[in-house]
């Protein structure tokens, strides 16, 4: 019985986390579907969130108001890494297929950058950001307000999102870049600004993400690469371009990590993610929900 | 009046000239039909028209205003649209999604939701797909997918249309129909250019028609002045008699 209740605690756990796992794909989801650029900085985006809301924290600023200042600047940081450099590497690709991999070359750059000029300014050390640690007793365990809160944001975005790509006009020109951009453009989309936004988008749910993680685990100028593998997995497991497929994919990974870390061995979490990526790949590579 | 005009316009692919030094020009109000055999840089003149390819050299001007240079989204926004030769709907979205792109994006650039969708439903009601509105687009039969890229370049409020072999792979009696629609766009005051292979509907709907072999334009004239001319039966007509016996 007592370890039934521990199973279920591990995995209502794990769902309240994998909801923060899928806004960060979402923002992915974005980049590499509608910009075509494997953006290898977005967990760089989630480090930056979670860093400048421990800094404002300092200052005074309650973590849940911190997403109204550290998702705009993101935001930007994201729309000038599309306007500039990516847009830049697209000018001058010797043909269109040679895009995708100057553009992750480029991304590497771009996340060593942010990496080191992040650890210059806020060192290396983890720093303790946690805020709303309150237990809530569940089934046996407990579980921490900060959990659920952020799972509430983490959905709460999710569905505006969706609704945006599917009802607001910028949505409709989002989604007709993503499938065929010269015609799209020929129809009157300024594709350029459509790729800029989406790329601030990934960084601004990113930015978010990473005030929900702040939240809950100390941060670190050195968690950047981890969740951009999170994401990476977390978009193929629920396919490209679906925002309820990278929810559910991030709700099971999410689960998986928690099960993981809980019955087995935590430094086995990474490895695992893989194995079922690889795995996945060779079953169902269109993800969950993606479309054949 | 003419609405476009075009001087000396070249394209060259590596050292293949596919337009070459081209002048021509669209008065106000007509069908002007664009013949030739394939090859012969039709479709490039569209792209060059539409700016979805940069010309190599030569200027071209719509309503008097220079558009050479310009992105395609803006020579969108001025006023000309086009349907593409092999069709360019967008897959992922229902019909009337696809017409409501043009319709927000087109001209005017700043349009309310509500405006769109009114567009959107009058364009897909003047092509003859009200019906099928909601219906995912791989639904539809070649035919209507071809009037979809109609609706959605009428959506976008064009002056100018240039369509893009809209009758080939078309039978008989949906040509008759798409010719019927051809007039009625023309009639609504929108200037056309199209390229068709299909004879008989170039020399039924259109006021002039201009020939083009190997990226030059050999001839230009009414539709009994081309079907007289000998080189044009020489080079295209005649081609096309003996392909099709």
């Amino acid at each position: 019985m007592a370890e039934a209740e521990r199973l279920l605690g591990l995995i209502t756990i794990g769902i309240l986390a994998g909801g923060v796992y899928g806004l960060l794909a979402v923002g992915l989801s974005l980049q590499i579907g509608v910009c075509r650029v494997l953006n290898i900085t977005h967990g760089e985006f989630l480090m930056l969130g979670g860093i400048l809301t421990f800094t404002f924290s300092q200052l005074g600023i309650n973590p849940l108001l911190a997403p109204v200042i550290v998702g705009p600047i993101l935001f930007g940081l994201g729309f000038l890494l599309q306007a500039t450099l990516f847009r830049g590497v697209k000018a001058r690709v010797p043909s269109p297929s040679a895009f995708e991999g100057n553009a992750l070359l480029a991304a590497f750059g771009v996340m060593y950058v942010i990496q080191y000029l992040a650890r210059i300014r806020f060192g290396t050390q983890s720093l303790p950001s946690q805020y709303l640690t309150q237990p809530v007793p569940y089934v046996g365990i407990n579980l921490a307000v900060n959990l659920i809160v952020g799972f509430a944001i983490a959905a709460a975005l999710g569905i505006a999102v969706y609704l945006f790509l599917t009802r607001s006009r910028v949505g409709k020109a989002i989604r007709a870049t993503a499938e065929d951009p010269p015609t799209a453009e020929l129809m009157g989309v300024n594709t350029n600004t459509i790729l800029a936004v989406c790329f601030g988008l990934g960084g601004l749910l990113a930015a978010v993400a990473g005030t929900l993680v702040s939240m809950r685990t100390p941060v670190s100028t050195a968690m950047g690469f981890n969740n951009t593998v999170i994401a990476l997995i977390v978009v193929t497991l629920g396919g490209l371009g679906s925002v309820p497929g990278s929810f559910i994919a991030g709700i099971i990974i999410g689960i998986v990590s928690m099960l993981v870390a809980g019955l087995w061995e935590s430094v086995l979490i990474v490895p695992v993610y893989y194995a079922m990526l690889m795995v996945l790949l060779l079953v169902r590579p269109t993800g969950i929900l993606g479309k054949k | 009046m003419r609405i476009l005009e075009g001087q000396g316009v070249t394209k060259y692919f590596g050292g293949l000239a596919a337009i070459s030094n081209v002048d021509f020009h669209v008065d106000q109000g007509e069908i002007l039909g664009l013949i030739g055999p394939n090859g012969a840089g039709k479709t490039t003149l569209f792209n060059l028209i539409s700016a979805a390819l940069p010309a190599s050299s030569g200027g071209m001007r719509f309503k008097g205003q220079k558009i050479s240079g310009l992105k395609p989204h803006r020579i969108c926004q001025m006023g000309i649209a086009r349907t593409f030769q092999e069709t360019k709907v967008f897959g992922n979205m229902p019909v009337i999604q696809n017409v409501l792109v043009g319709a927000f994006f087109g001209k005017p650039t700043h349009i309310s939701g509500a405006a769109a969708a009114n567009e959107a439903t009058q364009a897909l009601e003047f092509v003859g797909l009200s019906a099928t509105s909601a219906a995912p687009i791989k639904d539809l039969t070649l035919a209507q997918q071809k009037r979809v890229e109609v609706a959605r370049a009428l959506a976008t409020k064009p002056e100018l249309l240039l369509l893009d072999e809209l009758m080939a792979g078309l039978t008989p009696t949906e040509v008759g129909e798409a010719m019927e629609l051809v007039t009625r766009i023309r009639d609504k005051g929108i200037t056309i250019i199209m390229v068709e292979h299909v004879m008989k509907a170039i020399m039924g709907i259109s006021t002039r028609v201009m020939v083009l072999h190997h990226g030059e334009k050999i001839a230009e004239g009414t539709c009994n002045e081309i079907s007289c001319n000998k080189t044009v039966i020489d080079i295209y007509l005649g081609e096309e008699t003996h392909a099709a016996s």
